[in-house]
């Protein structure tokens, strides 16, 4: 048992940095105030695009789509440095951990061939058309249409909390072809397709994260569908077990906490019952990093990830809900326009326990998977 | 970054939980709080247990898996000390068992030690009682408990030994906690699994089971805690460890006595084997207060010292 970096992996860290250093404008901080804003999708597409020349954007990705096979902590590594740093990549980061994989997957040659080189190169944004107004944590419960048509589906339907959609290209669209959790397809769909109309729903967590989605008599050609008539369920159940550890969250909440605590060490203030509830913070921070390296060591030696990865996850929720308290009680001044990375990560921070499915499911499958207790009722 | 057991980790794993399978069942007569067996200090110190941190490619993790896992018997030892602090202390040949006596106060296995650790205020000493230098006292907490009366000669520890003591004090906390609230918990899934009440299991509920579950999660993150502590010796890391076993000890330790309702309040059930354990290094070390001034000393680095954006 080692848990220290191998030469490799500080070599990689520290060019990531130092990429970061290079390329992160001056100004950056104050850029970073909304994940799915026009300004923060417009600065990532320029910023993917070098990445992608510097062969850091998808380096464990197969040499076959442009990657270079590294290893999953190559990948995670990655990942840290740039959720700590603000996440430049915007929304892109989905099609770095789980869209483009799907697709190697899942998808047909010409599907691949389409969609999988623009994500290598940095150009594209997509959104995840998955929740609706009647299916969020239950989610197989669904609602959106695509029925068979001449040469492919209408669709019918709407989305909502759909993050991305308003600056993204394509969906990734879960709609019903039957009833049930068999009915469910995948449609890739390009968002300028006629019939979508997408609205921006303000929110607490910034500009341009969260949309509507309405889908009215949408057609799509049948070459749009990935996979089978039927097989959206199994294949968003392999796309997120590849999302559960995707954000290493804990590196910005650390981050910010570290900076929360030099602001209030400088002004004498870190006494009393602060540093209890700073150590309480730090604490929820590193085990939401342990928790989650122990899952990319699974995944490095080829073992399943099990219920480990929803207690991963969960630890995620605890220390961002950490941290963000810490802040919010101790550096009200850093969230009224003295620090815009701080204000960035306590709006955000609400999402960690809320998207890619709610944590109290995560808590679920903890209680059932993980403890073995008994099953509720149904 | 490698999580896996070394083959000398796994085959210690065995080994241990072999010898452990004579210990795992509280004798049904037992009604008490401090339940031990002269016979499981005497099995790990003859199959060499208790130098594991010493032997090459075992080291101080192995020694802390051993804690965590010897920490699941309902039988309180005197492990965590002896194999986790008394290796880092004057080459690993003072006379166990160690023991731990701050500022005056009763502490686990004082009356039993052959060398006791003595934390006045910010000094530290070591001694080796005789009998009458010490004197058993029954309490709540599940451990023998004694307390030092005698005048007994003190030897003071140089200021790098007292550094080394509370790092592996701290480990030894961390490492011994996580295996107690692991063993609380599968009692209590045990109980929520077999009890029913409404016509149905009790951890069935749903307001249990994602109380338990956070319960497993918390253990799950001081697991790592505890490792990654004996593994790199870091002063941040140790505290760290020690704050999270010593603040999440007593929530979980309420919680689960109250999932266990009225039947947790018995001593024919074994629960507060382990978790009248924890309350006992609750206060360890000035409790989680003192643990926490030592994580802003070692783990809040100024700004300027730090190179690039932290995350690693």
């Amino acid at each position: 048992m080692d848990f220290s970096w191998n030469e490799e992996q500080r070599v990689f860290r520290q060019t990531v940095r130092d990429f970061l250093a290079r390329h992160l404008p001056a100004d950056w901080e104050s850029l970073a105030h909304g994940p799915g804003s026009a300004s923060q999708t417009a600065f990532s597409r320029k910023f993917c695009a070098h990445l992608a020349s510097a062969g850091l954007l998808i380096p464990h990705w197969p040499a076959r789509w442009g990657g270079r096979d590294a290893d999953p902590w190559t990948a995670f590594l990655l990942a840290e440095e740039m959720w700590a740093a603000g996440e430049p990549r915007g929304g892109q980061y989905m099609n770095v951990n789980w869209i483009g994989p799907t697709l190697m997957r899942f998808g047909t040659p010409e599907q691949q061939a389409r969609h999988i080189p623009p994500m290598a190169r940095g150009e594209t944004l997509w959104c995840q058309g998955f929740s609706e107004p009647e299916a969020g944590s239950d989610l197989a419960s669904l609602r959106t249409r695509a029925e068979p048509v001449d040469g492919g589906y209408r669709i019918n339907g709407q989305k909502i909390w759909t993050s991305y959609a308003g600056e993204a290209e394509t969906c990734f669209l879960l709609a019903r072809t039957a009833p049930g959790k068999g009915g469910i397809s995948i449609f890739l769909i390009p968002m300028d397709t006629p019939g979508i109309t997408v609205r921006q729903i303000p929110s607490v967590i910034g500009e341009g994260d969260i949309h509507e989605v309405f889908l009215d008599d949408v057609w799509v050609p049948a070459d749009a569908m990935l996979g089978t008539e039927g097989q959206g369920w199994s294949i968003v159940g392999a796309a997120l077990s590849l999302e559960r550890v995707g954000i290493p969250r804990f590196a910005l909440a650390a981050r910010m906490l570290d900076r929360a605590v030099g602001k209030l060490k400088r002004s004498g203030a870190f006494v009393g019952g602060v540093p209890t509830q700073a150590a309480r913070a730090k604490a929820a921070c590193d085990m939401s990093r342990l928790c989650a390296y122990g899952i990319i060591d699974r995944r490095r030696h080829g073992v399943p990830a099990g219920p480990e990865a929803s207690a991963a996850r969960y630890a995620t929720v605890l220390a961002e809900r950490a941290v963000a308290e810490f802040v919010v009680e101790h550096c009200p001044d850093a969230l009224a326009g003295g620090d815009p990375m701080l204000l960035a990560h306590h709006q955000r921070a609400i999402v960690a326990g809320i998207a890619s499915g709610a944590a109290e499911i995560q808590l679920n499958l903890i209680a059932t998977d993980l403890l073995q207790l008994p099953r509720e009722p149904r | 970054m490698d999580f896996r057991l070394n083959d000398d980790q796994l085959t210690l794993a065995t080994a241990l939980d072999r010898l452990a399978d004579g210990y795992r069942e509280k004798p049904i007569e037992f009604h008490g709080f401090a339940l031990s067996a002269e016979g499981l200090d005497q099995d790990l110190s003859d199959a060499e247990f208790f130098d594991i941190a010493t032997f090459p490619d075992l080291g101080p993790v192995a020694a802390a898996l051993a804690v965590e896992r010897l920490a699941r018997l309902p039988y309180a030892a005197e492990t965590a000390l002896s194999m986790l602090v008394r290796p880092h202390l004057r080459g690993g040949t003072l006379p166990r068992p160690f023991a731990l006596v701050e500022n005056g106060q009763a502490g686990r296995f004082v009356a039993q030690a052959r060398t006791l650790l003595i934390r006045t205020g910010e000094t530290w000493e070591i001694a080796h009682p005789g009998s009458g230098d010490v004197t058993a006292v029954e309490t709540i907490f599940a451990y023998p408990m004694g307390r030092l009366t005698g005048s007994v000669g003190r030897l003071p520890l140089s200021p790098a030994e007292a550094a080394t003591v509370r790092r592996w004090v701290r480990v030894a906390i961390a490492a011994e906690a996580a295996g107690l609230i692991q063993a609380a918990i599968d009692s209590t899934v045990t109980h929520l699994s077999d009890r029913k009440q409404f016509g149905r299991p009790l951890g069935s509920f749903q307001a249990l089971r994602h109380r338990m579950a956070e319960c497993a999660v918390l253990v799950g993150g001081l697991h790592w805690l505890a490792l990654r502590a004996a593994a790199t010796a870091d002063d941040g890391d140790a505290a760290l460890a020690a704050f999270q076993a010593q603040d999440c000890g007593a929530r979980v330790a309420y919680e689960l006595h109250q999932m266990l309702g009225a039947m947790g309040m018995t001593l024919e059930h074994p629960l507060h084997l382990w978790t009248y354990r924890l309350k006992g290094l609750l206060s360890l070390m000035g409790g989680r207060e003192a643990q926490a001034g030592a994580v802003g000393i070692h783990c809040f680095p100024s700004e300027t010292q730090r190179n690039g954006h932290g995350a690693g």
